[in-house]
């Protein structure tokens, strides 16, 4: 394990793709800690103080999670990577409905370039909204639970040397050029460092938070603290382990001669992943549950009509069983529903028809697309529920811990998203790695 | 002085962000995030990409001055 972490330092190219990312990584994090220009940082930092000391602020968790913290301090890269998470998610949705999209996407390499080049124009426009919408929010104090609403205590101060609108309308410039800014960095990883770039930055800013959280849970008792590190444990091995299991579907390739030479004939396998959606279910549910959050957050407290009331007690308490209940089954839907637009059995098996391969005992075509689609759906089905136990099992352990829950270090959205980031970044170095010498960090 | 730096800095953000859209994308969407196949795409960049960079490295920089300019500016302003 070390001698291969050593001769990956030893390989020159490897040794500069891993410091390139380490560098960016570098850059991600200063800029996540300049506050904007006209945020008072003193006065930023009294409000979350105040607001650690009250009992509630669940409303940013996860987006503040995503973003490393620097969302709640309103820092230069506070919308941090999530407008292109939504703009991913968004544009990935729309491929199923408009024809269009879904015709670029056939395209293979040229159109998947033209969605990508979609997806940014579209980060951009959704920076401008989010960063308006939070501007908003700390000029009016409610993005701190309306805690420190006092003119000298404002996250964003009068100041005598500019107009209040031309520091709100700079703040929302700013932030909509980090969010550019991410999103740079995050593809010159993908392009000249090692993993994906995107999922990098997001693996940065979670872990970023881990020592704060643990730090929290240990100062309000270590035998908590140490039974969470057991559950941690114990919860990262599960999931490395589901993370990667896969059912081998045999292939035969028939031979075939193209001119005088020989090709095919090999045996393969489709490899069919347990979890074959990855994190992704978990962001959207959580993110189509925070929804109602946000609506409250239009009303006033204690003018609630009752409907909002039963919303405010069932639904945006993590801890309710209708929350978990909902969070669970959104979780199965949107495993099913990611796993059927991500793979697409007719078309697999349409490739290998034209190839000559076949799965032994199966015929080409229609019934091998049947075949494989009945396996898909079956082995997905505990990876959806695996899914679904491990993003609530933070919402369980709430009363035992007391503290923020997404957040909480060792469960739920976190530990799969580091996880699976991690094993997907060691894998790409492991197999440049393979290049030059033949043994690696995973056995 | 600070509308000078509130200025510089609304110029270089909208620079910054026209010429981070002028590169190709490179990030390949959601579909190899997250535990997707690890595609690997062997293209070198041309001359024109790298004085792209250097400019975008360069608004950066900037960008990151101004921002800092400002903050500063109006910090000693309202301690005063």
């Amino acid at each position: 394990m070390l001698s291969a972490f050593f001769s990956a330092f030893r390989t020159p190219d490897l040794r500069k793709k891993i410091l390139f990312t380490l560098f960016i990584v570098a850059v991600y994090r200063l800029g996540a800690t300049i506050p904007s220009p006209g945020v008072s940082y003193g006065n930023v930092q009294r409000c979350m103080d105040i607001l650690q000391g009250g009992e509630n602020n669940q409303v940013f968790t996860l987006l503040n999670l995503f973003s490393g913290g620097a969302l709640l301090q309103l820092t230069v890269f506070a919308l941090g990577i999530m407008p292109y998470i939504t703009a991913s998610i968004i544009l990935q949705l729309l491929t199923v409905v408009i024809p269009r999209l879904e015709q670029l996407k056939k395209e293979g390499q040229a159109g998947q370039a033209k969605i990508t080049q979609y997806t940014r124009y579209l980060t951009l426009g959704l920076a401008v909204l989010q960063a308006s919408g939070f501007v908003a929010l700390a000029r009016s104090g409610q993005l701190f639970n309306n805690q420190c609403t006092a003119p000298d205590q404002q996250a964003i101060p009068e100041s005598t040397m500019l107009p209040m609108w031309l520091t709100l309308t700079a703040l929302v410039i700013t932030m909509t050029a980090g969010t550019g800014v991410i999103m740079w960095l995050g593809e010159m990883v993908t392009d000249r460092g090692v993993g994906n770039g995107m999922s990098v930055l997001i693996f940065t800013s979670i872990a970023a938070r881990l020592p704060s959280e643990g730090w929290q849970i240990w100062q309000k008792s270590k035998g908590i603290f140490a039974l969470v590190m057991i559950i941690g444990v114990v919860i990262i091995g599960l999931v490395v382990f589901i993370e990667q299991a896969q059912r081998r579907v045999p292939v035969q390739y028939a031979k075939r001669m193209v001119g005088r030479r020989m090709y095919g004939g090999t045996s393969t396998y489709i490899p069919l992943k347990v979890n074959q959606a990855g994190v992704i279910p978990v962001i959207f549910a959580s993110s189509l549950l925070y929804l109602p959050t946000l609506g409250l957050q239009l009303f006033e407290a204690d003018k609630m009509p009752k409907w909002a009331v039963w919303i405010q007690n069932n639904i945006v308490q993590q801890q309710s069983p209708w929350h978990i209940g909902i969070y669970f089954a959104m979780i199965i839907f949107f495993t099913y529903f990611y796993v059927a637009i991500t793979f697409n059995p007719t078309e697999v098996a349409d490739n290998m028809k034209k190839y000559g391969g076949f799965i032994p005992g199966i015929r080409p075509g229609k019934p091998t697309a049947e075949y494989l689609d009945f396996i898909l759906s079956r082995i997905t089905l505990p990876g959806a529920l695996y899914l679904g136990i491990i993003a609530v099992l933070p919402n369980l352990f709430m009363d035992l811990v007391g503290g923020n829950l997404q957040n909480f270090p060792f469960g739920g959205t976190a530990v799969l998203i580091i996880v699976g980031v991690g094993l997907e970044t060691v894998k790409q170095i492991e197999s440049q790695l393979m290049q030059r010498n033949y043994e690696g960090f995973l056995r | 002085m600070a509308y000078v730096f509130v200025s510089v800095l609304i110029i270089t953000s909208i620079l910054l962000t026209l010429l981070i859209l002028l590169h190709r994308g490179k990030g390949g969407g959601l579909s190899t995030m997250f535990g997707g196949g690890a595609a690997s795409s062997l293209t070198g960049s041309s001359v024109a990409e790298k004085n792209l960079d250097r400019y975008t490295i360069l608004a950066g920089l900037l960008w990151i001055a101004s921002i800092i300019g400002l903050g500063l500016l109006l910090k000693a302003n309202s301690g005063a």
